[in-house]
């Protein structure tokens, strides 16, 4: 129950520039998620938080105080690592107990903490194995564990289900939303994972090439990217972007190379000017199919066809553009097919070719 | 091609090596093996059979169990002193400061030199009339006259396990940097997150990576120490009073200075066994660390 802010956060390697200002406000009780490409910087900001890098310039406080010179034992963080980190001739019982070993805790209260974290973890058959006897994912387990049994005013994971399987993963982010309503703590986590960030998160900061691109509620990040590089990169398949012009008249927008053409929203925002380029953005789940009577916005030439289950993903080009449909099993097309699709205008976003950024919405 | 072909190509291309080895590795430790059990002398008369006269004489004789003493002195603390300074040393090294990479360099210098050079070098030191020794502990007020290191039966065993120690830790501490810097950052980022002190990291972290090549680091340098012959035979030849005379001096002198190649000859097979059972000890050490990984 804390709260951390970072301030204005600069990391050099060298010549390497990896962190280029990291600005994040986080209130008590927030879990934030960084999501961001491999090598954006997302390890070496939660080893600034943590303290076992020093920061090039900035500063992270934890509850208001400066954490500039203090060292790490003593910031009360909890931390799993990418690699995690295991003490390889310990057991996996006093992996996870080692903190509070070497924090002084008695043996019997220590072992209570063990035992409850190898039961959400699912791990109590292996509490008297060595780490190198495990597979990848009952190690990643028992990293997680370290930081359970802990009581810090900050946790952070470093990608901590990253190598269990899929039923394990939903159950393991399942019992890690529990706690953290459980135990209203503050935490950072790095994910690759979509569903992990959006289920997760109360706020997901979108990170590039050392900085962040946008911070804001999950549902912010979905629905209102603020430029192409967070459209493209939150949800999977991610946002279609679909380059075009707007009509001489200000009331259309056409796609180039044709295949898309639809009338700009009536409450259409300041940005859309006669004939300037720009970027439409639409999720793949907006789009329907429209039967031929009715007005269409989209017409596409299907490639593939993929179904995942629930939705089945249609791929497809308009004009010389791909974009994705994801539609109902039963509506899905034929390969080599042309449909006809149409979706709701209010939902599309709008992005400058140019600066890659969203025009201003309402 | 058939197998058979290539196991029989295989032999006939090791076969000119295996010929060379036979004759010069092969031959003579037969011809050892049967000089050990006559009295042949290096020149003249001898070379009757004896069966185990040599062996009993000399396993009851003071010459043996003095020089097998002072071998087990010598390795047991020149390799122990050895060990410890360098594990230490890597821990030092393994440390972030300005001019590590020249300090690194500049250890391996002792080890690098040859044996002989390196014990001159001591003798040097140790001289009782001029040595750097006797100035800087006289200097120091520790030692109030020059002493004649290697000239007393009480000290001289001592001074030569601190020249070896000199020469030899460097390669313990070459071996211990290596592995310490195979240690995993996030682990030890791990630990220094856990509160972990000194010791914690140091019996936690560092050393289930220094185990393994520790342990091959030890049974060698126990082998070269029970073996150890040019350093000794340059700083003292064994003397004074026999005080440095270890098993291979021993050897050396019983062949060639007493010149009974026989009685020599099952001496020298004696100290072969014990450098044996040592090498077995490294093979199964070998062996295991193998399986293991
Ligand atoms: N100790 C270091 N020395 C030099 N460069 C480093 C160091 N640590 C990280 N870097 C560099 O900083 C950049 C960011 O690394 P970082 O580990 O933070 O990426 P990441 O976002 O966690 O990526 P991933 O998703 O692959 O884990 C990389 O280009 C990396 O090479
Ligand atoms: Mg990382």
């Amino acid at each position: 129950m804390s709260t951390l802010e970072i301030d204005a956060v600069t990391k050099r390697f060298g010549a390497l520039e990896t962190l280029k200002g990291v600005d994040i406000t986080l209130e008590s009780g927030e879990f934030l998620v960084l999501l961001g490409p491999s090598g954006c910087g997302k390890s070496t900001l939660l080893n600034i938080i943590a303290g076992l890098l020093e920061p090039s310039g900035g500063d992270i406080r934890i509850d208001g105080r400066s954490m500039r010179k203090v060292h790490p034992k003593n910031r009360d963080i909890a931390m799993v690592f990418q690699s995690y980190a295991l003490y390889p001739n310990l057991s996996v019982a006093r992996n996870i107990g080692f903190g509070l070993e070497m924090r002084k805790v008695p043996k019997a209260e220590r072992e209570v903490a063990i035992r409850k974290a190898a039961e959400i973890l699912q791990i109590e058959p292996l509490l008297e194995r060595k780490p190198a006897e495990l597979s990848g994912g009952q190690r990643q387990r028992v990293a997680i564990g370290r930081a359970l049994v802990r009581d810090p005013k900050v946790f952070l994971f470093d990608e901590p289900l990253s190598n269990l399987d899929a039923k394990l993963r939903t159950e393991m982010r399942t019992e890690l939303k529990r706690l953290h309503q459980k135990l209203k703590a503050t935490i950072v986590y790095v994910t690759h994972d979509q569903v992990e960030a959006m289920t997760l998160a109360t706020r997901i900061a979108v990170m590039r090439e050392g900085q962040v691109e946008q911070i804001g509620t999950p549902r912010e990040i979905y629905d209102n990217p603020a430029s192409i590089y967070v459209a493209g990169f939150m949800g999977s398949p991610p946002m279609n972007l679909v380059e075009g012009r707007i009509s001489d008249d200000g009331t259309r927008f056409q796609a180039e190379g044709g295949g898309c053409d639809f009338p700009t929203p009536a409450n259409a925002i300041g940005g859309l000017t006669p004939g300037r380029t720009v970027i439409a953005g639409f999720r793949p789940e907006q789009l329907f199919p429209t039967p031929p009577a009715e007005a269409k916005a989209v017409t596409m030439e299907v490639e593939v066809v993929e179904a995942t289950g629930a939705e089945t993903l249609v791929i497809g080009h308009i004009g010389e553009q791909t974009i994705i449909a994801s539609v109902k099993p039963d509506q899905a097309p034929e390969p080599g097919e042309t449909v006809r699709l149409n979706f709701a205008p209010g939902n599309i976003r709008w992005f400058d070719p140019e600066s890659g950024r969203a025009l201003p919405n309402e | 091609m058939s197998s058979a072909w290539i196991t029989t190509r295989a032999w006939l291309l090791m076969l000119p090596l295996l010929i060379v080895m036979v004759a010069v590795v092969g031959w003579p430790m037969v011809d050892t093996v049967r000089l050990s059990f006559t009295d042949t002398r290096l020149v003249g008369t001898g070379g009757e059979f004896v069966g185990f006269a040599n062996y009993t004489k000399l396993l009851t004789s003071r010459a043996f169990l003095g020089a097998l003493e002072n071998t087990a002195l010598f390795a047991v603390f020149s390799v122990a002193a050895e060990m410890t300074l360098g594990v230490l040393a890597a821990l030092l090294l393994d440390q972030q400061f300005r001019g590590r990479a020249f300090v690194r360099a500049l250890m391996i210098l002792p080890w690098a030199l040859p044996t002989v050079v390196n014990a001159m070098l001591w003798r040097l030191i140790y001289n009782p009339e001029y040595g750097a020794l006797n100035s800087l502990l006289t200097q120091l007020g520790i030692l109030s006259e020059y002493r004649s290191w290697l000239g007393e039966p009480g000290a001289a065993l001592w001074a030569i396990v601190a020249a070896d120690c000199w020469k030899n830790f460097p390669l313990v501490a070459l071996i211990a940097l290596a592995a310490l810097q195979a240690v995993p950052r996030d682990i030890k980022a791990a630990a220094i997150v856990d509160d972990a002190g000194p010791f914690a990291r140091f019996r936690f972290v560092l050393w289930p990576y220094l185990a393994g090549p520790l342990t091959i680091a030890l049974v060698l340098r126990t082998i070269e120490a029970f073996k150890v012959f040019d350093i000794i035979w340059v700083m003292t030849r064994g003397g004074p009073v026999n005080s440095t005379r270890t098993l291979s001096i021993l050897v050396y002198q019983e062949a060639f200075s007493f010149q009974r190649a026989g009685s020599g000859a099952s001496l020298a097979l004696i100290v072969t066994l014990i450098v044996t059972v040592f090498a077995a000890f490294y093979i199964a050490m070998m062996r295991r660390s193998g399986s293991r990984a």
